[in-house]
């Protein structure tokens, strides 16, 4: 089992080109991450804009939902794959 | 990101907007905590150091009778970042254990970011402040200026190794933070009577080793900051802070303790024993667990600071730790206990604001870069 937010990164590098937002997140590892505690929107939130903002995954897309927050949409290319694979092993 | 920004409606973009700032004001200001929550650990250790058990340290006596000379300089010190990691290192795996990390630190330990935190402790840890302690002591307060390059070298490092954004307005601004960092560690205290001569002139035969010494306790940390910062964009830093006090108490416990005790014909275990009688020391030890926890989250938001606005930034933040660091001596060691000598003057105050010029301009021309680059 790999660490939560390992986990989230390995989503993304296995899946290239693929748009996936926080809550799209949380419905792929929810059975396995789900009792975790730091499996919340705002923990998770962080990390992607983190992930974002050292280039190792990128903005495809935002949208506002029906509630009118605001929904980002990840995705990685296959440059930023090889990055996440080189640290984090399969 | 600028394909997005031009394909989505309005309110959408608005929130985009808001939500980019809102990042930023808390990656400033998380870096900015960093450096404030850093002075508490320097008070609070440097009184921890001057109280019960490290009397009798110092003097030399009691449990520490017949302490050698090279013990007294460099392995005490190296005793007390011990004792304050160990504590630092207790509190943060309570703290991890109670928000539900301590799963995460165990599974993250063995894979290459966490090996990578663990070598990125040890270098900034141990042997950067051992590094540190010998450039004061072979070169004295001339170090200081070397020392602040960290940032500047940690910027180095984050723009050719992770391919961060470094404009001339940034570096504009890290030299500003190292004027100001020099100001603050060189005058801080006080002007000396006979000025800038009086440092240099102190210079002995081996000043040169000392500056050297220096110039890799700088290197050290800005390894770390760069490396430490950039890892927590794959590391929860809840997790990333419990490898990097862990590595750094038991090192400098086990490791380095016992290799300065050697060095100064003290004896293997003295080192360990003398970590041991501190631990146990109820006269200083709350002190050292308040430092440790002062410790725990200043490193936190380091590596969370860098990690949110890169390592120029990020280190450039921190930086203010060399203003912070005073200031909180002068009130938990001068005038919550009483010591006298610490004070602030006028130079480190004009430091100060330097300092928060020189962060401004750094903030802003990153700002200006990041906006180019979308």
């Amino acid at each position: 089992m790999k660490p939560l937010f390992f986990a989230m990164l390995k989503l993304y590098a296995k899946n290239v080109g693929k748009e996936y937002s926080r809550v799209d997140v949380q419905e792929a590892l929810k059975a396995t991450y789900g009792g975790f505690k730091a499996f919340k929107d705002k923990d998770m939130d962080a990390a992607l804009m983190t992930a974002c903002s050292n280039g190792i995954i990128h903005e495809a897309r935002y949208e506002l939902d029906a509630a009118g927050k605001l929904v980002i949409y990840y995705s990685c290319t296959q440059d930023e794959a090889d990055v996440i694979d080189s640290y984090i092993a399969d | 990101m600028s394909e997005a920004t031009m394909t989505a409606p309005n309110n959408a973009l608005a929130a985009k907007k808001a939500q980019e700032a809102s990042y930023r004001k808390k990656g400033i200001f998380i870096a900015l905590m960093s450096g404030f929550l850093y002075g508490g650990y320097t008070a609070f250790m440097t009184q921890g150091m001057a109280t019960g058990v490290w009397v009798d340290y110092y003097t030399p006596s009691g449990v520490a009778a017949g302490l050698s000379a090279f013990a007294l300089v460099y392995t005490l010190s190296a005793v007390g970042a011990a004792v304050n990691d160990l504590c630092s290192a207790i509190w943060t795996i309570i703290y991890a254990a109670i928000i539900g990390r301590l799963g995460d630190f165990a599974r993250t330990i063995n894979t290459k970011p966490g090996k990578i935190l663990i070598v990125a402790a040890i270098i900034g840890g141990p042997l950067a402040s051992t590094c540190y302690v010998i450039g004061l002591q072979m070169a004295g307060s001339i170090i200081v200026p070397i020392a602040a390059l960290n940032a500047a070298i940690g910027a180095i490092i984050g723009r050719f190794l992770y391919k961060q954004k470094l404009s001339g307005g940034m570096i504009l601004g890290i030299v500003i933070c190292f004027i100001a960092a020099v100001i603050i560690g060189l005058f801080g205290y006080g002007i000396p009577e006979d000025g800038l001569a009086g440092i240099v002139g102190n210079l002995g035969g081996g000043a040169a080793l000392g500056i050297i010494a220096a110039f890799f306790a700088a290197l050290g940390w800005g390894i770390e900051g760069a490396v430490g910062g950039y890892a927590c964009c794959m590391v929860d830093t809840e997790v990333a802070i419990c490898i990097r006090q862990c590595t750094s108490g038991i090192v400098n416990a086990v490791v380095l303790c016992s290799l300065l005790s050697l060095m100064g014909g003290d004896g293997i275990g003295s080192g360990l024993a003398l970590v041991g009688h501190a631990m146990v020391d109820a006269p200083s030890i709350w002190m050292f667990f308040i430092a440790g926890i002062f410790a725990s989250w200043s490193f936190k938001f380091w590596y969370k600071g860098a990690s949110m606005c890169g390592a120029a930034l990020g280190m450039g933040c921190n930086g203010t730790y060399a203003f912070w660091g005073p200031l909180y001596c002068l009130v938990v060691c001068g005038w919550i206990f009483g010591g006298e000598g610490w004070n602030i003057a006028w130079p480190g105050w004009v430091g100060a604001i330097i300092m928060v010029i020189g962060i401004l301009i750094l903030a802003i021309s990153q700002d200006k870069a990041t906006r180019a680059e979308a």
